[in-house]
């Protein structure tokens, strides 16, 4: 059984989650059971931030559905050679014999044994972008959940196409998966490369937009190409790319070396960061012997005393006689007696000292008076010692906020660029406060609807941070997954995330050689994959094509035939966002900028039939358990909330019998009455007729909750900047265990754990990475490639649509390889030749688009395509860069990610058409 | 009386195209035909550039050149400033194309689907043989307004009397309403801000005004 299928006439409300800075509601218009046009939902004027509006990809979602080249009924390849040039001979089957054929591969491996002979999962499951899938995926979760062990490690874009320095280090020090202004507050924004403007959803556009106009907002685009967000920003700064530590190194210079300290928020710093703990020789905070609390300098009495002594005034700066221990990497104690310390403050001074402006513009080639001044501006703006009310609590008021890009916020740098982010808004007491730079969501920390509530007290003052085992006896020394995510980072932490956070291309990367001294990287027996084409979406992606081949076996649930279940053995068509069911949380603070007023549920539901034989995901979820033997494992994870809501709370109980199956409908009628409960502590039970009529159902979410300043104060904890005492002890030890292991290969990643991030010129640490590994010499490669998100296409799995393709052709860049008309002019290029650009890996070719908003030594290619399977986008001849990229360990750092860039030369190979 | 006129925040403006989907999606044109874009402009030379979105359309003008040359009155513009086409009087001769100063008008001679000769069930559903071979426009969604009209609703503040485009936009940057009555938002938003009309020197009076800054 399926989910309803109606015939009607009317508006159906619903969600679009296509892409991460969702969900949005929208309401689809339907003319005698045909959808034929999308709405925003106006019942939404005053509970979503941006009254119930979407963004041009939900207009999208009609083709979606009625797009002629959908898989619609399930499939089995006949050709048992899997290759690029391989036809699979798809043909289409029934949906028992489907289901049968993948049932008999799970009962195999459940009777095999869950964990193969290297111990990684047998089973492995990939999933698109930003955890959006979940939200169409009905109650796979729960079929996920019952299996037990399953590797999600093999990414399709996680690492090396997300904030991935930003998800991990903006968790530990301010639970901020992902980092924003507080826009409706801030006056001046500092932006390297954030392309918030086309990335950042309806909310994100909507607050900007308001921040412009209303606010007189400044922000200031640094990044190589004229964006999309460099066009709506006041000022642009060409920037050499992947340079950004630089600029924002100087910007550190100018605040503590070029202004008065007065100006800076002293107080925040002296008693919200660890700005006042000493540094003992060694390295590691000077600590009381007796409860190895961090000491710092009491100015009042003139001695070394615990950070929570009541009343101490810590010295900010400065070097001091003191005592006490340091306890270093496995419990190494360094006793002291009377041995010189530093504060940390102080370490930074010292460490900061070089880096002026004049010296970053020789890294950046930004003028150095530009870098000053834009310094001076943030001071400006930032109104230290003001204050604002926030529903009735003073809190301070910083409005000044720094932002962070894709390509800046991962691979070498992201470490440096996300801790002088965090750092920046220290100085000024900026940090998760009103008007400064706050987070969005927690990922990796739990509870995971509440940042607050993730925070709790840990030592020295600071949050607890779940990382990863480093001691000797509880380190990972095995993988539990192919990319090794607890073994390698131990930052990862270790919640239903850390998988796609990994190092993802290593598990790739392992499936072509084995690393030294590491569990042998076998296969998954079975690998799932939905909403993704990592055969499209990653890096060396022929490569990627070449691993998938030689997958087993691969079961993809299918909208089309794409690159990647070209190499499957089972297509399954799902239902797609129009015709299913499913509910959701909504509301609270969610990336990339949605904050809400109010939190509650949405429905998703069909608002037309599912066309040919495509089965809601809850429907194919039921049958691979009841098949596969885990129905009741499978239920009873519905039950605990794996669908989204638990079934059962303290005023209520809506449980499903675990022994049988359940309908689509069953199953979402009493999630909606757990809902309702849930959000009324059991005064509603609202079921799934009241849902599909009204849409969402919400209740108030406190705006104080937006900031995380005020949790901290209330509970006495600290942030801990500006120095990493803990991410230098951590990297010893991960160290240790690693070379007791034999494992020196993550030697370079090691290097990075580091108290103050050590300054590289990571663009020509990058270069000299690429060359050192492929060959070739660096002036061949007089170029830097980049990509930058296009609203239209990302995350949407939109490019077979018609509309999307035409619409999105009005916007620069959605044509070829974009490059300076002034540099091409020398080149002899005009404006859409054919061109070839080459890595040192590889080359592809396509049109080229002149214009001036890019530097001279930059191209850029926007999006993912590169197509040649996919329907429709096969015809498109855009290229991609991820065919490009290599995948390198040289280019991997210490969080496992790399960076969106590679050199490359370009030149004429034909006309204009 | 009564002139409406679309006011296009070009601070707000992000040329994301939502507009251009949502007048695709409620006037049904066909592919290629957009009544309501966003144009991606770029000016000055490396490294001085600015880059502007732009939304553009038919601009609803005072003295409209389409409906000077019309032949058969089929171009018209009512008393509140709406330029509308009735189709079955326009026989397609294009005079009104080529006299549009702002590229606005478009005509289609035979159907056409997103997916070529498969046209898919909306498109059967919406298909309109009267808009084949004739020229069209955007109508500032004049079926909305009227209806909203009827129903007591006001253009520019209910949704369901507003055109879609200003409707979906995610920027607050379309705003539509009558700007004779000095208590709409577009009347505020013009005495506020400094604004322009596009190709003004061609006295053609268009109701469509550019914001680019606020009044000192």
């Amino acid at each position: 059984m399926t989910a309803s299928t109606p015939e009607r006439t009317g508006k159906v409300a619903t969600y679009c989650y296509q892409c991460v800075a969702g969900p949005d509601l929208l309401k689809v218009k339907v003319e005698d059971g045909v959808a034929t046009a999308i709405e925003p939902n106006f019942d939404a004027q005053g509970v979503h931030p941006a009254d119930g509006r979407v963004c041009v990809k939900a207009f999208g979602l009609i083709q979606k559905a009625y797009n002629p080249n959908r898989v619609l009924a399930p499939m089995k390849r006949t050709n048992p050679k899997k290759g690029k040039d391989e036809d699979p001979g798809f043909v289409e089957i029934t949906w028992d014999e489907a289901l049968d054929l993948v049932a008999e591969k799970l009962t195999k491996v459940r009777a095999e044994g869950l964990l193969d002979r290297a111990g990684y999962p047998r089973l492995a499951a990939s999933f698109g972008g930003g955890g959006t899938p979940t939200a169409y995926m009905g109650t796979f979760p729960a079929f996920l959940s019952a299996w037990g062990p399953v590797d999600l490690s093999f990414g399709s874009g996680q690492g090396v196409k997300c904030y991935h320095s930003e998800h991990l280090y903006g968790e530990l020090w301010h639970r901020a998966f992902i980092v924003c202004p507080d826009t409706p507050r801030t006056r001046y924004i500092v932006s390297f490369g954030s392309n918030i403007e086309a990335s950042g959803g309806v909310c994100g556009v909507w607050r900007h937009a308001n921040a412009r106009v209303e606010q007189g907002v400044k922000r200031v685009q640094i990044e190589p190409h004229l964006s999309v967000t460099g066009g709506c920003s006041a000022e642009w700064v060409p920037i050499k790319p992947k340079t950004d530590a630089a600029f924002m190194h100087a910007m550190i210079y100018v605040l503590i070396h070029e202004n008065d300290r007065e100006r800076l928020d002293v107080p925040f710093l002296k008693h919200m960061t660890a700005s006042g703990y000493l540094v003992g020789p060694n390295g590691y905070y000077l600590r009381d012997p007796d409860t190895r609390k961090p000491l710092v300098w009491d100015l009042t009495q003139g001695k070394a005393v615990p950070f929570d002594t009541p009343g101490n005034d810590p010295a900010l700066d400065g070097r001091f006689t003191a005592s006490g221990i340091e306890v270093g990497p496995d419990e190494a104690i360094f006793r002291h007696d009377g041995v010189e310390v530093a504060t940390s403050f102080q370490m930074l001074l010292d460490h900061e000292r070089t880096f002026t402006p004049e010296w970053a513009e020789t890294i950046c080639e930004v003028p150095a008076a530009t870098i000053r001044r834009v310094a001076n501006e943030y001071l400006d703006h930032a109104e230290v010692g003001a204050t604002i009310e926030i529903e009735g609590r003073t809190l301070p008021f910083r409005p000044v906020a720094v932002t962070l890009g894709k390509t800046v916020n991962n691979g070498w740098g992201g470490y440096d660029c996300c801790w002088a982010r965090t750092l920046l808004a220290c100085l000024v007491g900026a940090l998760d406060v009103p008007g400064g730079t706050i987070g969005t969501a927690v990922r990796l920390n739990r509870p995971a609807n509440d940042r607050q509530s993730s925070a709790k007290p840990g030592l020295d003052g600071f949050m607890d941070y779940p990382w990863n085992p480093t001691d000797k006896e509880n380190w990972i020394s095995r993988p539990q997954i192919r990319n090794a995510n607890r073994t390698l980072v131990p930052l990862v932490a270790n919640s239903a995330w850390s998988a796609a956070l990994g190092p993802t291309h290593l598990a790739w990367m392992q499936q072509r050689h084995r690393f030294e001294n590491f569990p042998e990287p076998t296969q998954p027996d079975v690998w799932f994959f939905y909403r993704t084409n990592p055969v499209i979406s990653f890096w060396d992606t022929p490569a990627i094509a070449d691993v998938v081949a030689k997958f087993p076996f691969v079961v993809a649930f299918a909208y089309t035939h794409d690159e990647t279940n070209h190499f499957a053995d089972v297509l399954l068509p799902d239902c797609t966002d129009l015709e299913s069911l499913q509910m959701i949380r909504i509301g609270g603070t969610k990336y990339v900028e949605q904050f809400w007023d109010h939190q509650g549920f949405a429905l998703r539901q069909p608002a037309v039939p599912a066309q040919g034989e495509a089965r809601d995901f809850t429907w194919i979820a039921t049958e691979l358990a009841r098949r596969s033997g885990i129905l009741e494992k499978y239920n009873q994870a519905i039950n605990r909330g794996a669908a989204g809501v638990p079934l059962k709370g303290p005023n209520y109980d809506f449980t499903l019998d675990p022994a049988t199956p359940h309908s689509v409908e069953t199953i979402w009628d009493a999630s909606c009455r757990a809902a309702s409960a849930e959000l009324t502590e059991g005064e509603e039970d609202h079921g799934l007729d009241w849902w599909q009529e009204h849409g969402f159902r919400t209740i108030d979410y406190p705006r104080l909750q937006w900031f995380l300043y005020p949790h901290l104060v209330d509970n006495n904890m600290r942030f801990e900047l500006p120095y990493q005492e803990r991410i230098f002890r951590i990297g010893q030890e991960l160290g240790n265990r690693l070379h007791e292991s034999g494992i020196d290969w993550w030697d370079r990643q090691l290097l990075e754990y580091q108290p103050l991030p050590v300054f590289h010129d990571f663009s020509a640490l990058i270069k000299s990475a690429v060359l050192s590994n492929l060959g070739g010499r660096e002036e061949d490669y007089p170029f830097w490639l980049l990509t930058a998100r296009s609203m239209q296409y990302s995350w949407g799995g939109n490019v077979s649509l018609q509309m999307v393709r035409e619409i999105s052709q009005n916007i620069k860049g959605h044509r070829g390889v974009i490059m300076n008309a002034g540099r091409a002019a020398e080149l002899g290029i005009e404006d859409g030749d054919l061109v070839e650009v080459r890595s040192p890996l590889r080359e592809t070719r396509g049109r080229v688009v002149l214009l001036q908003g890019i530097r001279p030594d930059t191209l850029l290619m926007i999006g993912q395509f590169d197509h040649w399977i996919t329907p429709y986008a096969k015809g498109f001849e855009m290229p991609s860069m991820n065919s490009l990229v290599p995948m390198l360990m040289d280019l991997t750092d210490a969080t496992g990610s790399a960076a969106d860039i590679v050199p490359v030369s370009i030149k004429r190979i034909g006309g204009a058409q | 009386m009564t002139r409406y006129a679309m006011v296009v925040d070009l601070r707000r403006c992000v040329g994301c195209q939502t507009c251009t989907a949502a007048c695709r999606h409620t006037n049904a044109t066909p592919p290629g035909v957009q009544w309501r874009w966003v144009l991606d402009v770029e000016a000055g030379d490396y490294p001085d550039v600015s880059r502007t979105f732009l939304p553009v359309g038919c601009q609803h003008c005072e003295e409209p050149p389409c409906e000077a040359v019309c032949p058969t009155t089929a171009t018209r513009k009512r008393d509140d400033g709406i330029v509308t086409i009735d189709y079955d009087l326009c026989i397609g001769c294009a005079y009104c194309s080529v006299a549009c100063p702002y590229f606005a008008r478009y005509k289609v001679t035979e159907r056409q689907n997103a997916f070529g000769d498969r046209a898919i069930p909306n498109e059967d559903k919406r298909a309109d043989p009267g808009k084949i071979g004739v020229a069209t426009k955007c109508t500032f969604c004049v079926d909305r307004i009227d209806d909203g009209l009827a129903k007591g609703l006001k253009p520019g503040v209910d949704p369901d009397a507003t055109p879609a485009c200003a409707n979906a936009c995610i920027a607050g940057a379309l705003v539509f309403g009558d700007i004779e009555d000095p208590n709409s938002r577009a009347s505020q938003l013009l005495r506020e801000n400094e604004s322009f009309r596009m190709h003004e020197e061609l006295g053609t009076g268009p109701g469509f005004y550019y914001l680019w800054d606020k009044k000192q």
